[in-house]
């Protein structure tokens, strides 16, 4: 049971430690993917807890509010990695049509 | 110079571009503005035929993208109107002297080339019901009616409207000038053209299953611009 602990909590804190630091995160994006972590760090730790905390929010079991938390976490990721990707995109093709403006020619020969 | 130009994006089209380019030449004095949008072929070298602008992507960014690049070496060229032309030879180079007396006469800002006025040589009935059941679509996203909402063979005044800018790289960009209409209160007006579909050309063409994933494109692009 601790090794799938130690291995969970790992796979987690990798995760956590390249969206949360690797990307142009605003700071209301980076404090709930923190809080996000945090939950799941300690549900991790000590499973019952979160039965208590589910049954404080009336969702009732534990694994339900670790889903819950795990796809609100998740679905944050996919907005900011697509944010993220279309942002390099636009600025990809400003670089890549200023280059192509710069270096046009006309043609001399047939 | 002209204060016309054609602009021709293009991609893998070796086997095309220097007809289309030759027959334009051969009618009109206007600027040609070849987009080589990162072909992988030999098209480039057919593309440059004296007298013709050549650009190119490093990269592929899509039809969208080169269609914009053209636009603004357009205007440092000083070009008031632009005509798109497809480079593997759908479109009827004597469509275009019509579309741009329009412009010239300020009967319209924009004109739209429609193949369901004009003429649609060998299309398949599937897409032609398609194309057809695809106005729908443009009409409740932009709330503008067209017979034929996703031609390519477009004539615009890019002069008087500094802020025309296609920012959709890919196939969204038909619809995204629709939007561009309304947004920029253009005139427009839809003008008969012929579309030849020939055996090439429709290997070459987007497929239908590519549609979907334009309508999806179109809405993100919608969201986030």
């Amino acid at each position: 049971m601790i090794f799938i602990k130690i291995f969970l909590i790992l796979i987690l804190t990798l995760a956590f430690m390249l969206f949360a630091f690797s990307l142009r995160l605003k700071n209301f994006q980076r404090i709930a993917v923190i809080l996000g972590y945090l939950a799941l760090f300690i549900f991790i730790i000590d499973p019952p807890l979160s039965d208590v905390v589910a049954r404080y929010f009336g969702i009732g079991y534990g694994r339900d509010l670790v889903i819950y938390i795990l796809l609100a976490v998740m679905s944050l990721i996919s907005i900011i990695l697509f944010v993220d990707t279309k942002t390099n995109k636009d600025a990809l093709t400003k670089i890549v049509r200023k280059i192509g403006v710069d270096n046009a020619k006309k043609c001399t020969k047939s | 110079m002209s204060d016309v130009a054609i602009i021709i994006p293009m991609y893998n089209e070796e086997h095309a571009i220097r007809n289309v380019v030759l027959e334009l030449k051969e009618k009109y004095d206007y600027e040609i503005i070849v987009i080589d949008d990162a072909s992988s072929d030999n098209s480039y070298n057919e593309a440059c035929i004296e007298g013709v602008y050549i650009l190119q992507h490093i990269v592929n960014l899509g039809q969208g993208a080169a269609i914009q690049t053209g636009i603004e070496f357009a205007r440092t060229l000083g070009i008031k109107y632009i005509v798109t032309f497809d480079s593997d030879g759908q479109h009827n180079a004597d469509d275009i002297e019509p579309f741009i007396k329009v412009l010239r006469e300020k009967k319209a800002d924009i004109v739209l080339g429609s193949r369901f006025l004009g003429k649609a040589e060998n299309i398949s009935t599937f897409k032609k019901y398609f194309l057809k059941a695809s106005r729908v679509f443009t009409f409740f996203s932009t709330g503008i009616w067209l017979t034929d909402s996703h031609n390519g063979f477009k004539a615009i005044n890019i002069g008087d409207f500094p802020d025309f800018e296609i920012k959709e790289n890919r196939m969204a960009h038909a619809s995204e000038i629709i939007d561009l209409i309304k947004r920029l209160k253009m005139k427009y007006i839809e003008m008969p053209c012929t579309i030849r579909y020939t055996t090439y050309s429709v290997q070459k063409g987007q497929s239908m299953i590519n549609a979907v994933g334009i309508v999806i494109e179109y809405i993100i692009g919608r969201l986030t611009r």
